[in-house]
């Protein structure tokens, strides 16, 4: 029934020109998975009549049980293009028969760890919008991601047929509610774009939009109906397209085309699209739904549609669904758009090399991705493990960006922490085998040379979640991936009975593993902490983690929020602790950072690697720093990378350079275990006013300076008013308008702040965007869905950190209260350290 | 000879002037020994025993006999001294204070310095078994009610025997309640049922005979092992020892009776609060590649054989490890040594947990490092401090294969013991770093921190064996400039005077 073989894909492979990487990105529920199968079907791994409701990339029990997708899965396909369609191609092209690796990708927000690490090892991508919900929210992100990754984008309005069935609307309706959905579209390109990756705004009449029923199995672009219609009118194709869009009319009595939409004598024209590909679709809508059979079947017949005798038989939705898959197939017109429209590897790698390799671009893993040259060292990026069927071992599913992988050869593995000579995160082993990634199965295959999407075997116990892969002994890491979300939702986990409890973390190793946003660690307190994106990526991972990967039965707390201490004024006087053998004394003061310069920190525009002086130039210019103060950061805490600074301010002082080294690792100590809860710090500058050393350098080493670093840290820090940061999502909910007081009701029980309410224009719906601390965001859902009786789905993503108001130090105060709930969950004393524990008197 | 010991101040570094030393409060519980009121001679006599004392010493014909008090004791010595001196005018008498490190051990190291034949210890005693010297022993002797502390353990501990009826009792105890514990075990056999079985550790004598004699030992759990989920009843107020006692037998429900403020409560309600948090500490520890080995006592038996068998665990993980000696714990001590990762405290069980939040590496015991080092990260409710029993199960394992050996042996497939390991603490993979001691790659001695290539297939070898090389390599500030010829010579100035112990001319930072 497939109707390739491997074979064939292997041929494929070695013809970079003839392979599209892509991803079919959208928000949860506009039919990602559905459209998939289309295209699945149309390489004859399942049967047509099943495409739409199979689901072929959703492997997972549960992600078929509750029909949104968890896991992103890769597909490689085998298609033969007409040799007509090739012409269109405007890269170089070999032959007429085309490799898609395509990887579905999960849409609900939790899950976009998974869409970011499908985006990296694809170049183009299917983005799939609800024609009636529009663009949401994670439509948004999604899209930016991609444009980020210079990933070019191709889009389809999907769902028309409930357009059509359930809101009844006019043609002309449907078309300015098409263009509403394409500009937005726009709207969210331009914002992101990017000189190297060319004008990849979309538009119906380039080709670049196609609009369908995943359903129902029927797609089509303006190409196709261009087609049929340029032949009649002697017209080009191309410029038959452009007429088929916008503001084109055809006047039928004077078989003139025109741009207004009246005639001189004052009658409407009919537009172009309406007329030539609204029209049939919605008479053969009428018909069937009608049961105007006969009407139904001499239209097919006019339009070269033929049906089986068992299929005439069929009535209402069913008949409808075959004969417009007959008339307009979705596989057909998707493939034309991805094979015409997305770039090959060797096209694509050429203008993303420069954002995907870290090092020097003349250097010769730099040359073989540009070239995409399977003769190249190898460069290859693994940026997921998926889990096989034998426990605890995964594929490494990766992209070849140059050379070519096989068994055999010692590669050099490269970790996220590795730098280019020395050997951290290195290890030099050999792959056992190379498969294709087919969705539910694999095919091995000999090797795989750059340009493809591959599985390997033998290499995941050396990588955690992502990795380089090299024959080049002079190779840079590939860019680490950016995640759109961040793990602020936590548990512990206990296993029941004791004895488990190394399945446990062997479980929480695989767990981390195999979801490239999940982090598993310990507290101090010695509770196993899971951390995710949400409650829904949470829940999965727990159900994972016990069924799956631990294998044993677990306890699990309630969800806690992790939190940030700050401080919101500077100290208010000069902080200072002496060390044990009371020779030395540190004098500091906290003050507030800026919270854009935080978040800069946290992104990574800022990093301690930068060239302290182009670094200290940005701080000026941008945040208004003194340039002296601004060259001498000693460090970023905690992690060392982290969204807090030490600043040397002191002027003078001898023997200050010795003890650099003791005052970093105090403050990274100090910011990861902040001073009232023991949480992390951010955004906390620290500035070292004055330093009194012993002069014998025994009297003042590490022993006496690290205990006296953080001590002086924390003094500063509670004379700074400290205070508490909150993580807070951003909610998009989208429901009709008798559901909006529920919302509002609700939101306000939770604390949280609407900031936008606009209705869909052409639909009942309304989309509410509010902000709302994750704290508060626990059974957030399900009471939603009880206060708009279902009618409101909500989507959360993480935005940004929230000062809370007031300071823990006030007494009785709620910030206080969720200090001391915060200590005694830690088993530490209730009450918050005092001034007087890390300052000493002079 | 007052004191013996080289001082190591209670909390402070080595290099101040001694103030605070001076300065600091030892608070004198005198409740111990009933006696401070009156000072009578005869007081005294009861309180510390003397006579007891003095027989034994007769008939085991000591003749150097060494005194050591606690700091809250000491101001008895003299008086004790005096009395004994009376009742033995032909033996050599000294009194031991300041002891290096808990003043529960027995301080053999300051007795050896007037070469005593025996030490009397007073006051709170952790009964490790000693190394070299006979011990006699005087707790001093807590007023206990005895009814009421039957009472209350009962009534709180009540609900525990509903289904089991018959569960065995192990009654455990804090020393200074010796005396009396026989008339505690009296009365609680005639309160319960009599299929209750009732351990009792048996500290009959007073004294040891002389080196291993583990008399005093605790028993431990396994005395109790045929009984299924024994209770454990404790003597004694808030300390230490409860601390251990709950964590060694993590299994059984404890319950303790404070006499003092004459209350019996649950005590092994936290147990699993400090399990949990050691075991935070054994994660640290599996991350940990260069360990320091700290001396916490000079006087337990057979802590010389638990530290080489330390070493050699390490040296068989290879792991770089170091032993030290810095008397008693501070952070400022231990932060000195900047390039350990963790600490393996060798100390009396009494001294072994240390919990505090101002370390900026985990101290971990020597069983929690045996398990640290286990490639199986399992942890269960045993929980051993017991030096004996941590040499004699490491003994009974089966050898793990010598890394080092296989290394040699089977060249070709190092694939295991080079996969990275997933660390718990910061929930991503690391590759530990090796430090074989024995075969240093001769290529690499010229160069250290140099990397190098093997010239079989690509494959990259060689591991720096010099932990304190690349520790330094990893520091911003390496010592001084030597700024040859590029300064103007100075002036001569005229510098301190004195040691830096305290310079004469005070500090004047």
């Amino acid at each position: 029934m497939v109707n390739f073989t491997v074979d064939q894909i292997r041929a494929l492979m070695d013809k970079p020109t003839n392979i599209r990487n892509m991803s079919v990105i959208a928000h949860v529920d506009h039919g990602k998975s559905t459209l998939t199968d289309s295209l699945v079907s149309k390489a004859g791994i399942i049967a047509a009549k099943n495409a739409g409701d199979v689901r072929f990339t959703d492997t997972r029990d549960d992600e078929k049980e509750r029909g949104i997708t968890i896991k992103s899965t890769a597909i490689s396909m085998y298609f033969e293009v007409d040799k007509e369609e090739v012409s269109a191609i405007k890269q170089k092209t070999d032959g007429n028969e085309f490799l898609i690796n395509l990887i579905d990708s999960p849409g609900h927000v939790d899950f976009s760890s998974e869409v970011t690490a499908a985006l990296r090892v694809t170049d183009g991508a299917l983005v799939v919008v609800d024609c009636v919900e529009g663009v949401c929210v994670q439509t948004e992100t999604v899209l930016r991601q991609a444009l980020t990754e210079r990933i070019k984008p191709v889009v389809i309005i999907n769902k028309v047929d409930r357009a059509l069935l359930e809101l009844q609307v006019s043609k002309e309706d449907l078309f300015q509610s098409f263009s509403r959905t394409i500009e937005s579209v726009n709207v969210i390109i331009a914002t992101y774009n990017d000189e190297a990756l060319g004008d990849v705004q979309v538009a119906p009449e380039k080709g670049t939009v196609a609009f369908g029923s995943g359903l129902h199995g029927w797609a089509f672009t303006l190409r196709q109906f261009a087609a049929r219609y340029s032949k009649k009118f002697g017209v080009d194709k191309d410029k038959m397209m452009a007429k088929l869009w916008g503001d084109n009319f055809f006047n039928p009595a004077t078989k003139k085309w025109t741009t207004k939409g009246t005639t001189d004598d004052g009658k409407t024209l009919e537009r172009a699209f309406n007329m030539f590909i609204l029209d049939p679709i919605f008479k053969i809508f009428k018909a069937t739904m009608d049961f105007q059979k006969d009407q139904l079947f001499s239209m097919l017949e006019k339009l070269d549609v033929k049906l089986l005798p068992d299929e005439r038989d069929l009535e209402g939705k069913a008949l409808l669904k075959v004969a417009m898959r007959k008339f307009l197939p979705a596989g057909d017109s998707l493939l034309d758009m991805i094979v015409i429209h997305l770039p090959s590897p060797q096209t694509a790698q050429r203008y993303r090399v420069e954002t995907l390799y870290e090092g020097p671009m003349d250097d010769e893993s730099a040359i073989g991705i540009r070239d995409c040259d399977p003769k190249a060292p190898l460069v290859l990026y693994v940026s997921k493990m998926v889990p096989t069927s034998d426990k605890g071992r995964f594929y490494a599913f990766g992209r070849v960006f140059s050379g070519t992988v096989k068994a055999g050869p010692k590669i050099r593995i490269q970790g996220p922490n590795y730098v280019p000579g020395k050997k951290d995160d290195l290890f030099v082993k050999s792959v056992q085998r190379t498969v294709l990634m087919m969705g539910r199965y694999v095919e091995p295959i000999e090797d795989c040379p750059a340009g493809n999407i591959v599985g390997l075997v033998g290499v995941d116990q050396f990588l955690l979640k992502s990795g380089t892969l090299t024959s080049s002994e002079t190779a840079h890491n590939m860019k680490v991936m950016k995640f759109s979300v961040s793990p602020v939702v936590r548990v512990a986990v206990e296993v029941k009975n004791a004895a488990d409890l190394p399945k446990l973390v062997e479980g929480l190793k695989r767990l981390t593993k195999s979801d490239p946003c999940v982090q598993a660690w310990i507290e101090e307190t010695g509770e196993h902490i899971v951390a995710g994106a949400g409650e829904l990526h949470l829940e999965i991972c727990l159900k994972d983690l016990e069924e799956d990967h631990a294998g044993v039965p677990l306890k699990k707390s309630d969800p806690v929020v992790g939190y940030c201490e700050t401080v919101q004024t500077e100290s208010s006087m000069v902080a200072l602790s002496k060390s044990q053998n009371k020779h030395n004394r540190l004098y500091a003061k906290a003050s507030p950072l800026e919270e854009e310069l935080s978040k800069d920190i946290e992104s990574g525009k800022i990093t301690p690697r930068d060239d302290f002086k182009i670094r200290a130039r940005v701080l000026a210019d941008e945040y208004g720093w003194d340039v002296t103060d601004a060259r001498k950061i000693w460090c970023f805490g905690p992690d060392t990378t982290g969204p807090n600074l030490l600043v040397d301010v002191t002027k003078g002082v001898q023997y200050l350079n010795e003890i650099k080294d003791s005052c970093v690792a105090a403050f990274q100590w100090a910011t990861k275990e902040g001073v009232c809860a023991e949480e992390k710090m951010r955004g906390v500058r620290v500035n070292i006013l004055d330093v009194t050393l012993h002069t014998d350098a025994i009297h003042r080493g590490g022993g006496q300076i690290i205990p006296t670093c953080r001590r002086v840290t924390y003094a500063a820090c509670l004379l700074a008013q400290p205070g508490l940061q909150e993580p807070v999502y951003l909610v998009e909910i989208q429901c009709p308008e008798n559901g909006i007081g529920g919302i509002y009701s609700v939101l306000n029980r939770r604390r949280g702040q609407v900031f936008s309410e606009e209705q869909r224009p052409g639909t009942p719906m309304f989309t509410v965007k509010a902000y709302l601390p994750v704290m508060e965001s626990f059974g957030f859902n399900a009471d939603l869905r009880q206060a708009t009786s279902g009618q409101a789905f909500p989507q959360s993503v993480f935005d940004h950190w929230e000062l809370m108001s007031g300071s823990p130090l006030d007494k009785g105060s709620k910030i206080e209260e969720l200090v001391k709930s915060i200590r005694t969950r830690k088993g530490l004393k209730p009450d918050i350290p005092t001034l007087d524990m890390y300052y000493d008197k002079l | 000879m007052a004191t013996a010991t080289p001082a190591a101040p209670l909390t402070s570094a080595f290099s101040n002037d001694g103030a605070d030393i001076i300065h600091q409060h030892v608070s004198v519980a005198s409740q111990i020994f009933d006696d401070t009121p009156t000072r009578s001679a005869g007081a005294l006599d009861q309180a510390y025993e003397i006579d007891r004392t003095v027989d034994h010493i007769i008939s085991r014909d000591y003749h150097t006999i060494a005194l050591q008090f606690p700091d809250e004791l000491l101001h008895n010595s003299v008086l004790v001294h005096r009395l004994l001196r009376t009742r033995l005018p032909d033996r050599e008498l000294y009194v031991l204070a300041d002891t290096s490190y808990g003043s529960c051990c027995v301080d053999e190291v300051a007795a050896q310095h007037v070469n005593a034949d025996v030490v009397v210890h007073y006051g709170h005693a952790c009964l490790s078994p000693t190394a070299r010297l006979p011990v006699i022993y005087v707790f001093g002797k807590r007023n206990i009610d005895i009814d009421h502390c039957v009472h209350s353990l009962l009534v709180s501990a009540g609900s525990s025997f509903d289904n089991n009826p018959s569960r065995s009792i192990i009654v455990r105890y804090d020393v200074s309640y010796a005396y009396s514990i026989d008339a505690i075990v009296q009365a609680l056999r005639g309160q319960l049922d009599p299929s209750h079985r009732l351990l009792v550790p048996s500290v009959r004598r007073f004294h040891t005979s002389g080196p291993g004699d583990d008399s005093y030992a605790t028993t431990p759990f396994h005395d109790g092992e045929d009984a299924v989920n024994p209770v454990v009843f404790y003597v004694g107020r808030e300390s230490l020892s409860l601390t251990n006692l709950i964590v060694t037998h993590a299994a059984c429900q404890v319950y303790n009776y404070d006499p003092e403020v004459m209350s019996a409560s649950v005590a092994s309600a936290r147990t699993n609060k400090i399990l949990m948090r050691r075991y935070a500490l054994v994660q640290r520890a599996r991350d940990a590649d260069v360990f320091g080995i700290i001396v916490g006592t000079l006087a337990v038996a057979s802590y010389l054989p638990l530290m080489t068998h330390l070493r050699k665990l390490l040296a068989k993980s290879e792991k770089k490890s170091y032993t030290i000696s810095v008397g008693k714990l501070n952070p400022a001590k231990l932060a000195n040594f900047a390039e350990i990762e963790c600490f393996v405290l060798v100390a009396c069980p009494e001294n072994s947990l240390i919990d505090s939040k101002n370390f900026f590496r985990p101290i971990i015991t020597p069983y929690e490092l045996e398990i640290a080092l286990n490639s199986e990260p399992s942890w269960s409710n045993r929980y051993l401090l017991d030096f004996q029993q941590v040499l004699s199960e490491a003994s009974q394992r089966p050898d793990p294969p010598d890394t080092q050996k296989l290394k040699d042996e089977e060249d070709e497939d190092e694939d295991e013991d080079e996969e990275p390991m997933f660390s718990l603490t910061t929930g991503k993979f690391r590759k530990a770093k090796k430090f074989s001691v024995g075969h240093p790659d001769p290529s690499l001695d010229d160069q250290p921190g140099a990397l190098q290539l093997r010239s079989r297939s690509d494959a990259l070898q060689g591991y720096i064996p010099d932990a304190g090389g690349q520790f330094l390599a990893e520091r911003t500030f390496r010592g001084l400039d030597r700024r040859l010829g590029q300064d103007a010579p100075g002036l001569l100035e005229e510098g301190r005077s004195g040691i830096a112990k305290g310079y004469e001319d005070g500090h004047r930072a």
